[in-house]
């Protein structure tokens, strides 16, 4: 069995109060995580306290191995558009760790070419990031978290704003890292039928009905927990 | 039109150096400011330096006031530095924890400061005379002290901002990631805004508020109007700020206007005549 990453015990999360019941999962490297909940749901909070952005209410996360390197895709709402940057730029982001950005360079960090390569948009890198379009910035986004050499990823919504075609490349790329490089993603996404044919795990949260099912994506889906905030699996797969 | 001023007299001016610290300090508090500026306009804070530039000048005032009437003298610079780097201190607090916004807390320190100024300044206008000047400096009348002042503090700032350029940078974009990949984010904000209130007192003081104030955003908002990428906007925005300085002297010089208003003229001009070379490009 491979390695622990981070491991919620107990774990709460919400801000001032608990939004969700107590979590407790286990993340392992190579393992490619979807979450799954409703808007509002308690996603991105769950992942801000795994992140350390965030205090637990309750409980604890635990990072087992010390010194891992972590990265992260916010939601696509967070960037500012008035920022001059290239789409270049964005990627070398990916490649400060701590305090390396004192540390004077020479040149475009190898990894951004890479990156940007082997997600399929190395024809953007010098497009200003805040004209491209919401799907070409999520890739852009994608390669700088590969640029970031993590070992642990994760995504909130990274295919939000993606056609079908480039939604699955997207998940196929992911797929490609963690059995690449070893190592663990951890994925917002709506599209339950290609996060079905890739996820190891799933774990669904829902606010409203006080719901935390974690386990494969099929014992998830088929929960009643599931079903009852989302309906049948079967039909919603079928649609992506 | 007999006594018009010459480029003749400006130059005897400069040879005796009548116009030199003015003109030179001008051209380094445009630099550095128009510089700085760049992040703070893309931060949506450009209040800040205007609360800054206010906070100094209490500062001053208040080592006035304590001279007047407690006998002790102090540098008004030191005042000036004081309370820019506490009102520092104001915007390390977390608005949302109070349920107001960044900008409510801005405007909050600005009207502080500007009231407590004149109070001060009240109690200390029957010793100092042109008490305005006092308080904010005069871009007519600039120091060698002030110019060395300048220089030396603007020097070291502009230094450590390009020392972290990469940190501040991606520490203002993304914040969030930032913090995830081990960037010491608060320190990064608190470190971006005590240098840019050091770089604010020391102007201020040499300067006055007017020129300081438009230094720090309309030589920014010229450069992000013109270039596409951060590299080039940056030493864009120094040098529109180091010639709104210098040549808003010298307009001042020829046309026999206040200095300190013509430099923020000339920043507004050079970036009126950007506009049309953006609305020119696409993209």
């Amino acid at each position: 069995m491979s390695r622990e990453l981070i491991r919620c015990v107990d774990l709460r999360v919400g801000y001032r109060e608990a939004i969700l019941p107590a979590i407790d999962a286990v993340v392992r490297a190579g393992e490619l995580w979807v979450v799954i909940g409703r808007n509002g749901s308690g996603k991105t909070t769950w992942f801000k306290t795994m992140l350390g952005l965030n205090p637990p209410i309750g409980g604890r996360v635990e990072r087992p191995a010390p010194g891992l390197r972590f990265s992260y895709v916010p939601q696509r709402s967070v960037y500012d558009d008035l920022f001059p940057l290239l789409a270049r730029d964005v990627v070398a982001m990916g490649t400060e760790r701590g305090g390396s950005f004192v540390m004077p360079r020479f040149g475009e960090p190898p990894q951004v070419r890479r990156a940007l390569s082997d997600v399929g948009a190395w024809d953007l890198a010098d497009r200003p990031f805040r004209q491209l379009s919401e799907g070409q910035k999520q890739r852009v986004l994608l390669a700088r978290l590969a640029a970031s050499e993590p070992d642990l990823a994760l995504l909130d919504e990274p295919t939000a704003a993606m056609d079908v075609v480039a939604e699955r490349e997207a998940f196929e790329y992911l797929d490609h890292l963690r059995r690449d490089r070893g190592l663990a993603v951890i994925v917002v996404s709506h599209f339950l039928g290609v996060a079905r044919e890739f996820a190891d795990r799933a774990i669904f949260l829902e606010r409203d009905t006080q719901s935390v099912v974690v386990g494969t994506p099929d014992e998830v889906l088929g929960s009643r927990a599931f079903r009852h905030s989302f309906g049948d699996a079967e039909e919603l797969c079928a649609h992506g | 039109m007999d006594d018009a001023p010459t480029w003749a007299d400006f130059a005897a001016g400069w040879e005796l150096g009548i116009y030199r610290d003015p003109v030179l300090c001008g051209v380094l508090a445009g630099l550095v400011l128009g510089y700085l500026g760049v992040f703070v306009v893309l931060r949506r804070m450009v209040f800040v330096t205007a609360a800054v530039s206010q906070a100094a000048g209490l500062g001053v005032a208040l080592t006035f006031f304590v001279e007047v009437h407690v006998g002790t003298a102090l540098d008004p610079a030191l005042g000036a530095v004081v309370l820019a780097l506490l009102m520092t201190a104001v915007f390390a607090i977390d608005p949302e924890r109070l349920r107001l916004s960044r900008e409510a807390i801005l405007g909050l320190a600005y009207i502080t400061s500007w009231a407590g100024a004149i109070l001060i300044g009240d109690r200390i206008a029957q010793e100092a005379h042109e008490i305005s000047a006092i308080l904010f400096g005069t871009a007519v009348l600039v120091s060698t002290r002030d110019l060395v002042l300048v220089a030396a503090v603007g020097g070291g700032v502009l230094l450590l901002f390009l020392l972290g350029h990469r940190g501040f940078v991606f520490a203002a974009f993304d914040r969030e990631s930032a913090r995830v990949q081990g960037l010491p984010v608060r320190a990064l904000d608190l470190a971006s805004w005590v240098l840019i209130a050091l770089a604010v007192s020391v102007t201020t003081r040499a300067l006055g508020v007017l020129p300081v104030f438009a230094f720090a955003v309309l030589p920014a908002m010229s450069a992000l109007m013109l270039a596409n990428r951060l590299r080039w906007v940056l030493p864009l925005a120094a040098a529109a700020g180091a010639v709104s300085g210098g040549a808003g002297y010298i307009v001042a010089f020829f046309l026999e206007l206040p200095v300190g208003a013509s430099q923020a003229i000339v920043a507004f001009a050079l970036w009126l005549a950007c506009v049309p070379v953006r609305l020119a490009r696409r993209g």
